[in-house]
């Protein structure tokens, strides 16, 4: 009996051992698909559907999600139907058993505004000082304008020329022409042709158009400055403020952290000293990244950023310059917090090679720098290039510190720019982690400002996933080669 | 008699070679200072702190303290059963190829920034959770459970289906099983709930026992954390698992012990030192975390130990306070005291751990004839 029931747990442990592995990897899969689906879904054209409620209101919009209706059985649907300045509002909740019928005709317009957001509706008519334009025409005629327009922003005049060449000079529409539009329960409103970015039927697409539309979001995303408070727009400003402060912060941290392994490994004596050294720079990077970001604003920030400030902006003064967190003060304290990462993983490299190199080296009457210049580093060089992916990998992802020296939520000025010197050391930048934080957290439109956030945030993770990857294969790549 | 060419070229080189490695040992030592720099300056800090000598002002750090190690705490109840689980078993039942392509993908899990983790756990799961209570608290019980009902299956299988679905791939094909179990726990669980008085747990919880559930609370940190934390105690729990001699377990099985009874004879106990320090890096890793707790924890600082409500840990109280508070000040000071506790636990934490798995290697070396 005893026996069985020894046997019998020992049937049940590997089971649940390896139902600790399949819910590690269940957990990392759930979250990386969620990233994916929501960040790249919410650039696709989603349907607008038209819907009437039981007591007689039409309204439009996505679907968004389904929730429980707080009192009482039921369900409830949460649409996106923009529209802010008809509304004052961006969305609805409806619900499920107050739907009397869902269609999505084909000409309900979805128009991208420079103010008020968004707006869903139809589509009456084009108006120019000469001419009014319903129907299809008004559609057409919206269309070709704003392609147009769209080809002259981009810098290709050569499609602009060919397409005015064959469509009529009409097309081309007069600055103060506007639009009137209506929403699905009937409201009209003058648009000003102008203030519209981009104009869509998103139920009447083809597959193509869907995808070329959703190439295009994306796109923009990747490339536009943020619009309406975070909620809108792109993160083109915060992926070049990330780029920037790490290739700053691995210029600094590159040869020091050398320098550190070189000495450690080559020249220190090899007695307690160095050993317990060598732990304690192992351990430093176990040290929380928000002390460093302590550090960077005490000593860098206040104490030498200070002083520069009194030394040479005191014209300035009450109003600091260096005083405050910037770009190198950020990466400054993140090549602070990687040295240990480029340490280690230099000496890593410098230990495998085996001691016969230098023995040999030196019998041939090199130098010690000789020796290290033209055998140790060459062959050493793979293991630092892993260091130092994986620092910029580890800097990439890395918010918590910046809080403290340099990160801003909306940063007017690029810290590049054709302006001398160029490069401004003293500005505030936007940092892609960062800007998750601060739209999911401290935006005014949670709701609105969601499908962004996982968009950033699908970003990042690929930047650093994509970092991480190289820094796997090289290793890898490396020990082969010392293998055979 | 002027020098040969020869011998100045020497001399000159000899210089070069001099002059380098005293750079070198100049710019090596200046970084290694700098890095002891950052202990310097929180001890400089901190002592204004003793000419002010408010200790009421320390009492502003009891609950961040407490904080701290209840969201560690949770984060570490959630993580270790799942590391160690995993550890054991891909480094003794599960398949070599699976294994190394498991190693790099807890890896990534690791390499995941915690902002991420933080937003996911803070805006989408808190929520969720809050809403659906029940169903999460049953996924506890319910998908150990499953899996040791799978185990008790797989024994009654034919001869093939063992083959294509061997317990050295469990660790995959269990996936989709669980995500089934999952689909119908939350299935479930809301026509389980309706025989509550309440309808609901969340309110039973609240009638019955007083117990409070806030949205962001320590069972979503202890779980996004926990998330974090997984990969780094995996990875040196598996590498102390993994350097255990070979011989010995063979020397068990031969002996007539099964492969677990190897495995908790002999395994655990000789990698324990091993599996012990993984822990402590994981500790010390949920201690210092910042971004996770200040996005998935309420933030209120509170002094208590429910899982179902919020905390204030001390990383989040210096990203949000330290900001705001003018140098000199004593909230300045003070969070430069915290940051100092966080360093020296984290350090000494850390060095612990470090001593623990040298000494670890060398009793392996030992233990296989190497003295």
């Amino acid at each position: 009996m005893i026996q069985r029931l020894a046997k019998n747990r020992d049937e049940a442990w590997p089971w649940l051992s390896a139902a600790s592995v399949a819910l590690s990897l269940l957990m990392l899969a759930a979250l990386m698909s969620l990233l994916v689906v929501r960040g790249l879904g919410h650039f696709w054209p989603a349907p607008i559907e038209e819907v009437t409620l039981a007591d007689g209101q039409v309204i439009a919009g996505h679907a968004v999600r389904e929730a429980p209706l707080p009192d009482r059985p039921g369900h409830e649907r949460l649409y996106y139907t923009a529209n802010r300045d008809l509304d004052g509002a961006l969305w609805q909740w409806v619900a499920l058993d107050a739907i009397q019928t869902r269609s999505t005709p084909a000409d309900l317009v979805l128009l991208d505004r420079a103010s008020w957001g968004d707006f869903v509706g139809r589509l009456v008519a084009v108006v120019t000082p000469n001419e009014r334009l319903e129907g299809e025409a008004a559609w057409q005629a919206l269309q070709q304008h704003l392609n147009q327009r769209n080809a002259v922003a981009n810098g290709a005049p050569s499609s602009a020329a060919s397409g005015d060449s064959h469509v009529p000079g009409d097309t081309y529409l007069p600055g103060d022409t506007y639009l009137i539009v209506e929403s699905v329960e009937g409201r009209r409103r003058q648009q000003p042709l102008h203030d519209i970015h981009r104009a869509q039927r998103p139920n009447a697409m083809s597959m193509g158009e869907n995808i070329q539309t959703w190439g295009g979001a994306v796109w923009r995303f990747l490339s536009q400055g943020p619009r309406a408070a975070n909620t809108g727009g792109g993160v083109w400003p915060a992926i070049f403020g990330t780029v920037l402060m790490v290739l700053l912060m691995s210029l600094l941290v590159t040869p020091f952290g050398v320098l550190a392994a070189i000495y450690l490994n080559e020249i220190a004596h090899q007695g307690r000293l160095t050993r317990l050294v060598r732990i304690g720079v192992r351990n430093l990077a176990g040290v929380p990244s928000i002390v460093y970001g302590v550090f960077g604003l005490g000593v860098f920030v206040y104490g030498i950023g200070g002083s520069l400030d009194e030394w040479f902006f005191s014209d300035t003064l009450p109003s600091p310059t260096f005083g405050t967190g910037g770009l190198l003060w950020a990466s400054l304290t993140l090549a602070l917090l990687t040295l240990p990462v480029v340490i280690v993983a230099t000496e890593e490299g410098l230990a495998r090679i085996p001691d016969a190199q230098r023995e040999g080296a030196l019998a041939l009457g090199a130098t010690r720098l000789e020796m290290l210049t033209r055998i140790v580093l060459p062959m050493a060089a793979p293991a630092m290039l892993t260091g130092v992916i994986l620092a910029v990998a580890r800097a990439a992802g890395e918010v918590a510190p910046l809080m403290l020296v340099g990160v801003a939520k909306l940063a007017p000025q690029m810290p590049l720019d054709g302006e001398f010197p160029y490069l401004h050391l003293e500005r505030k930048f936007m940092h892609l982690g960062y800007h998750i934080f601060d739209t999911a957290f401290h935006g005014e439109d949670v709701q609105a400002a969601l499908p962004l956030v996982y968009a950033t945030a699908l970003l990042l993770v690929l930047i650093v996933l994509v970092l991480n990857l190289t820094a796997i294969f090289l290793r890898h790549h490396l020990r082969r080669e010392r293998g055979n | 008699m002027t020098p040969s060419p020869d011998t100045l070229n020497q001399r000159l080189r000899l210089a070069r070679d001099r002059l380098a490695t005293g750079l070198i040992t100049a710019g090596g030592i200046g970084v290694l200072l700098a890095v002891l720099a950052i202990a310097v300056f929180l001890l400089w800090e901190t002592l204004p702190l003793l000419r002010l000598g408010d200790t009421l002002a320390l009492a502003k750090l009891t609950p961040l303290a407490w904080g701290t190690l209840k969201a560690a705490f949770y984060a570490l109840l959630f993580a270790v059963p799942l590391a160690l689980g995993a550890a054991m078993y891909s480094a003794l039942f599960m398949s070599t190829r699976l294994r190394h392509r498991l190693k790099p993908t807890l890896e990534m899990m690791e390499a995941i920034p915690g902002v991420v983790v933080g937003f996911i756990a803070g805006l989408i799961i808190a929520p969720w959770v809050e809403r659906h209570l029940a169903g999460t608290l049953l996924l506890v019980i319910g998908l150990p459970l499953s899996a040791l009902l799978v185990g008790v299956a797989w024994h009654h299988l034919g001869t093939r289906l063992q083959r294509t679905l061997p317990l050295s791939w469990a660790g995959l094909w269990l996936v989709p099983w669980f995500v089934l179990m999952i689909v119908l726990i939350f299935w479930v669980t809301p026509q389980l709930e309706q025989y509550l008085p309440e309808g609901d747990l969340r309110r039973f919880l609240d009638k019955q026992w007083g117990i409070d559930y806030a949205t962001r609370n320590a069972m979503i940190v202890g779980v996004a954390m926990g998330f974090a934390v997984i990969p780094s105690i995996y990875a040196l729990a598996e590498d102390a698992l993994a350097d255990v001699p070979k011989s010995l377990l063979e020397g068990a099985q031969a002996l007539g012990a099964t492969r677990w009874q190897a495995l908790w004879k002999v395994a655990l106990p000789t990698a324990g030192p091993g599996l012990f320090s993984a822990v402590m890096i994981g500790a010390g890793r949920a201690v210092g975390e910042t971004m996770i707790v200040l996005m998935a924890s309420g933030n209120t600082a509170l002094f208590s130990a429910s899982p179902f409500e919020g905390m204030r840990s001390i990383s989040a109280a210096i990203a949000i306070e330290l900001p705001e508070a003018a140098p000199d000040s004593l909230t300045y000071h003070l969070l430069i005291l915290a940051a100092l506790a966080l360093f020296v636990f984290t350090f000494l934490v850390n060095t612990l751990a470090e001593a623990v798995r040298q000494r670890l290697r060398r009793r392996y070396r030992r233990l296989e004839g190497h003295p």
